[in-house]
């Protein structure tokens, strides 16, 4: 125990700290510059200096560790003086251009000068001069203003992990710059103009609109841009979202956003907004009355209904809508339409991954906390780059090497470049062959729990690569011993799935194999997911045989349940999965499909196949924020609110179940759950939900996982795994594998295309946004610089790229980092996307996609 | 390649990457003649260190080739010693035989002229350097003799 005495008051500690710290903890504020709490320590500003009794001189506080019977003074008329000087000296550079700063009400510096003068300075000479820099269209710095606390510096090296800025030169032409001195070409985060306490890094995207005292409301929310579900505040003025700011202490994510969290949030305001529901006459889209658009889908609806059954109808959930807007949609297609086709582009791979590993290891096994990552001794990551499919998910992998935990990157290592103990980057679609030699190895030098013994048998039945397969693999077996060295020496390991490990090769088997390498080393497992509610639409029960509560719906016993609570029949047959819709659509089984959120042309491969089908269809609901490839061929449009317009709640990637709060609605769309209630009620559905609270009383209700869940827990961050609700138990137990005992072939001499995900976008909705068009503007293929060699193609000259599906022109960007034999291209841009070039076959044993037709021709396009 | 072969040598020789950017900045300065942007990408390369933090090291130092200089670097003292010598004549002297401003470089890229600040040569004022190699007593005469060996 450390006491200590502060401006009189006794201060006890439980384990050392600052002495600004304990003076925090007693209720003494003491101010601070270049302090900023998480970053290390630097005691460079001199504003925290205090007396301490026994010491020569004035003490930093920031930086001086508490030490028992310390008597400590925090604002004597020799410190205050002190404080005075030191800000006497940041102004001699300092412009004072306050009137005209974007900062000006929510400065540190301005505030500190207030308290402590000086009143004027008394220095006659020039200030430095430095032009405002606006080589960056979101971000704009001002190196007059700069005071030259390295917070942001501290931020983007230590936190954020991109070092992309510095301090340049020395003495008074010492500036904050990017490595190029114009554009910062970085992560584009933002968290340095969080922590920047002037107005010397500040975002574009407000510049001069307003004053920090005018934000009218600010309001709690949650990130609608991946599954990571970071926690932001909108803060708002008028009809408009000023910016949104993350908080340190809120949320997982703490004080950090990604650039997609904290510039992405104009999309709701783009002009490609729909403004009215719309249906199709003649082949045209006409703008009618919301009563005209209900009245006309459930006419068609109930028409189709009663001439092809129930069964002829399907939903699309969506991943970047609520769980009230999902489970009205499920509700709608079960209990009042009386069928279970419902799914969503979680299929894609997030549904399959997770329904897999639950069928082997039970219901949560993915649902561990991300903030938890950074405290694990080692992480291994395979099928994607976490740093842009989930960036807040991505830093904890890079604060855990940082603090020397081990990380092996299986497959290009990305973001994680910098931070990876090694990486293993076996030829396209050979990452099977790796899993398999390293597992074959692990449960010969570690004996296994016995506990699950299914999956035991099967690990016994595993094939194990010979030299020659890896060498096809192009991996060598010094790395594989590396690797299992490694992973068993792991203590409290965490594997990170991403999406590339089911869309390739065989994802039974993949998945497998990583399952069987968590089983042995005993670690937590994490799928990344590109939406913001990839979860939350499991949990609802959009997928054609779960109930909500992720209840099977061959068990009986949990259709009545839901029958009687609900008073509504539940069908029983196993619905269509989103591929068999597809395919009941072309063949003419399927008459009608609701489609909420989802833009199905451009998220699918097979594009040709999915327009025949959605052609063929009788009706076609597309309910939307933008007149989306989908939208256009609908037959009735309904314009939805956005994520900012409306309440519900989202879940994460860890489960963990968050808040979704409207600021104000701008457009004339209406809440999903809100249309389809409409649309429901119009089908003979008697119960009212007037909010989605409403519909959120009646989740708890009949799901068993979330039995009890208020609103008000869900506020108070109580809603994590496993929620006090009841998880499955006890279904676990028998599973396939594809190819158990054979390794799939390695072809090496085709060209691949991959998707490619950056960081700067996720899908369509990234694209409305100007802020992140911005940074990333146009379509890229990105190339390995051999492989742009090899067809004689630079940065910036185009190529045509074709497959079967298409033969496009596209621009070159080489990425050093990618392997060779693989080129990838984003799936953003309508026109170029790379769904539209590849098709795709479905594993029966998961569900999930396979994407095939992907071995391109790459020709290089003459001027 | 002989440029990675000698920052390999240096990197043996220091427990860390970060310990070796300042010598190995200096093979980077002998490679291509001044720190220019490629310059700090190549050491960041070499170094496995980001290409932000070589440079802001490199930019506090003053003793580096910061813009493009001539072949022959001369670095004159005119602290208070040298100047009460008569350093500031050979100032002038360089500007009016060389065309050579304190800062600058000769057109045809021979000589660049940087101001010292103390050699710590006071006894044998004035004083420089040329590249590496030390001159003290300076005069008019002397100087131009010395500079002329340095073609
Ligand atoms: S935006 Fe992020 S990555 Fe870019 S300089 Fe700032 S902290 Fe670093
Ligand atoms: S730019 Fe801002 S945060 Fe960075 S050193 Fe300057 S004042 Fe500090
Ligand atoms: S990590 Fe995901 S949830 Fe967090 S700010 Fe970025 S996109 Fe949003
Ligand atoms: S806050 Fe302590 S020195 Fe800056």
């Amino acid at each position: 125990m450390i006491k200590l005495t502060i401006d009189g008051k006794e201060v006890e500690l439980e384990k050392p700290v600052t002495v600004l710290e304990a003076a925090k903890k007693a209720g003494i504020r003491i101010p601070t510059l270049c302090y900023f709490e998480g970053l290390s320590p630097f005691g460079g500003c001199r504003l925290c200096l205090v007396e301490v009794e026994k010491l020569p001189k004035l003490q930093t506080a920031c930086t001086l560790m508490a030490a028992d019977g310390m008597v400590v003074r925090t604002e004597t008329e020799q410190i205050k003086a002190a404080r005075r000087a030191m800000l006497e000296f940041l102004l001699i550079n300092h412009p004072l251009d306050c009137p005209y700063c974007d900062k000006a009400g929510e400065c540190e510096l301005q505030d500190l000068v207030a308290k402590y003068g000086p009143e004027a300075g008394r220095f006659a000479e020039g200030k430095r001069q430095h032009p405002e820099n606006f080589d960056d269209p979101i971000i704009v710095r001002n190196m007059e203003r700069c005071v030259l606390c390295t917070r942001c510096i501290r931020m983007c090296n230590d936190l954020q992990g991109a070092y992309a800025i510095t301090v340049t030169g020395r003495g008074s032409h010492s500036f904050v710059e990017p490595f190029s001195g114009g554009k910062y070409n970085c992560e584009y985060c933002g968290n340095c103009l969080t922590v920047c306490p002037v107005g010397a890094i500040m975002s574009r995207l407000h510049r001069h609109s307003y004053r920090p005292w005018f934000v009218e409301k600010e309001v709690e929310t949650t990130c609608g841009y991946c599954g990571v579900g970071c926690s932001l505040i909108l803060q708002m003025r008028e009809e408009r979202i000023i910016r949104t700011i993350p908080r340190v202490g809120l949320g997982l994510n703490n004080g950090l956003l990604c650039v997609r969290g904290r510039f992405g949030y104009d999309f709701v305001e783009s002009r490609d907004r729909l403004s009215t529901p719309m249906i199709n006459v003649n082949g045209e889209l006409r703008p009618v009355s919301w009563q005209e658009a209900y009245e006309f889908v459930i006419r068609r609806l109930k028409e189709i209904k009663e001439t092809h059954g129930p069964t002829a109808i399907g939903g699309i959930a969506s991943g970047r809508c609520t769980n009230e807007d999902n489970y009205m949609l499920q509700r709608l297609m079960r209990f009042v339409i009386g069928t279970n086709n419902i799914d969503s582009t979680a299929r894609l791979y997030y549904a399959p991954a997770v329904a897999y590993l639950e069928q082997i290891f039970g219901q949560g096994i993915t649902a561990n906390l991300i903030p938890g990552i950074a405290n694990s001794d080692g992480a291994l990551v395979i099928g994607g780059d976490p740093t842009t499919i989930n960036p807040i998910l991505g830093l904890q992998i890079r604060a855990l090497w940082r603090s020397g935990g081990k990380v092996i990157v299986v497959g290009a290592p990305g973001g994680l470049k910098r931070f990876a103990s090694y990486e293993v980057v076996p030829r396209p679609f050979a990452e099977e062959i790796v899993l398999s030699a390293v597992v074959s190895r692990l449960v010969k030098e570690k004996e296994l729990k016995g506990e699950l013994t299914h999956l035991e048998e099967k690990i016994k039945g595993l094939k194990e690569p010979a030299e020659g397969d890896l060498q096809a693999a192009g991996v060598s077996a010094e790395t594989i011993d590396r690797m299992v060295t490694d992973l068993k020496a792991m203590e409290t390991p965490v594997i990170v799935i991403g999406p590339e490990l089911l869309q390739h090769g065989r994802p039974s088997k993949n998945l497998f194999l990583t399952a069987a390498l968590a089983y042995a080393i005993n670690a937590r497992m994490f799928v990344l997911s590109e939406r913001p509610n990839y979860q939350g639409v499991i949990d609802m029960g959009c997928l054609p045989d779960m109930l909500p509560g992720g209840r099977p719906i061959d068990f009986e016993m949990f259709r009545h349940k839901i029958e009687e609570t609900l008073g509504k029949e539940v069908p029983q047959n196993k619905g269509l999965n989103l591929f068999e819709m597809i395919d009941a659509a072309a063949d003419g089984r399927l008459k009608a499909l609701y489609v909420m959120g989802e833009d199905l042309l451009f998220s699918l491969p097979g594009r040709e196949k999915t327009r025949k089908a959605l052609e063929g269809l009788d009706l076609l609901i597309v309910q939307d924020i933008y007149l989306t490839e989908t939208a256009k061929m609908a037959d009735v449009v309904l314009p939805a609110a956005s994520w900012s317009e409306k309440d519900g709640t989202f879940t994460n990637l860890e489960r963990r179940i968050q808040r979704v709060r409207a600021g104000r609605t701008i457009s004339s769309g209406r809440p999903d759950w809100q249309i389809v209630s409409e649309i429901a009620r119009g089908l003979g559905d008697d119960k009212v939900f007037s909010s989605a609270h409403d519909v959120w009383e009646e989740v708890i209700h009949i799901s068993p996982l979330h039995a009890g869940l208020s609103y008000e827990d869900i506020s108070e961050g109580k809603a994590i795994w496993p929620y006090h609700g009841e998880p499955l138990r006890g279904v676990e137990g028998e599973f396939d594998v594809e190819g158990l005992d054979s390794l799939p072939k390695v072809d090496t001499d085709a060209i691949i295309l991959n998707m490619h995900r950056p960081l700067y976008h996720s899908g369509s909705t990234s694209r409305r946004s100007k802020a992140l068009i911005s940074i990333f503007p146009e379509p890229v293929l990105m190339m390995n610089p051999s492989d742009a060699k090899g067809i004689g193609v630079e940065e910036g000259e185009k190529v045509r790229l074709a497959t079967s599906n298409a033969s496009i022109e596209v621009k070159v960007k080489i990425d050093r980092d990618l392997q060779q034999g693989v080129v990838s291209l984003s799936n953003t841009f309508e026109g170029v996307n790379f769904m539209r070039f590849v098709d795709y076959t479905v594993e029966p044993t998961t569900g999930s996609m396979v994407i095939t037709n992907n071995s391109v021709k790459l020709e290089k396009v003459k001027e | 390649m002989e440029f990675l072969k000698e920052i390999e040598e240096i990197l043996n020789r220091y427990p860390d990457r970060q310990g070796a950017l300042l010598p190995s900045l200096y093979v980077a300065q002998k490679e291509y003649g001044w720190l220019s942007q490629e310059s700090y990408e190549a050491v960041a390369q070499a170094l496995n260190l980001p290409p932000a933090t070589v440079k802001g090291v490199a930019t506090f130092y003053a003793m580096y080739k910061h813009k493009p200089m001539g072949r022959h670097l001369i670095q004159l003292c005119t602290n208070v010693a040298c100047m009460v010598m008569g350093a500031e004549r050979l100032v002038d002297l360089l500007k009016n035989k060389y065309g050579l401003e304190p800062g600058g470089t000769t057109e045809d890229g021979r000589f660049s002229l940087v101001i010292m600040e103390c050699i710590g040569a006071c006894d044998k004022a004035p004083a420089m350097l040329v590249d590496t190699d030390f001159h003290a007593d300076l005069n008019e005469k002397r100087i131009i003799e010395i500079l002329e060996s340095y073609k």
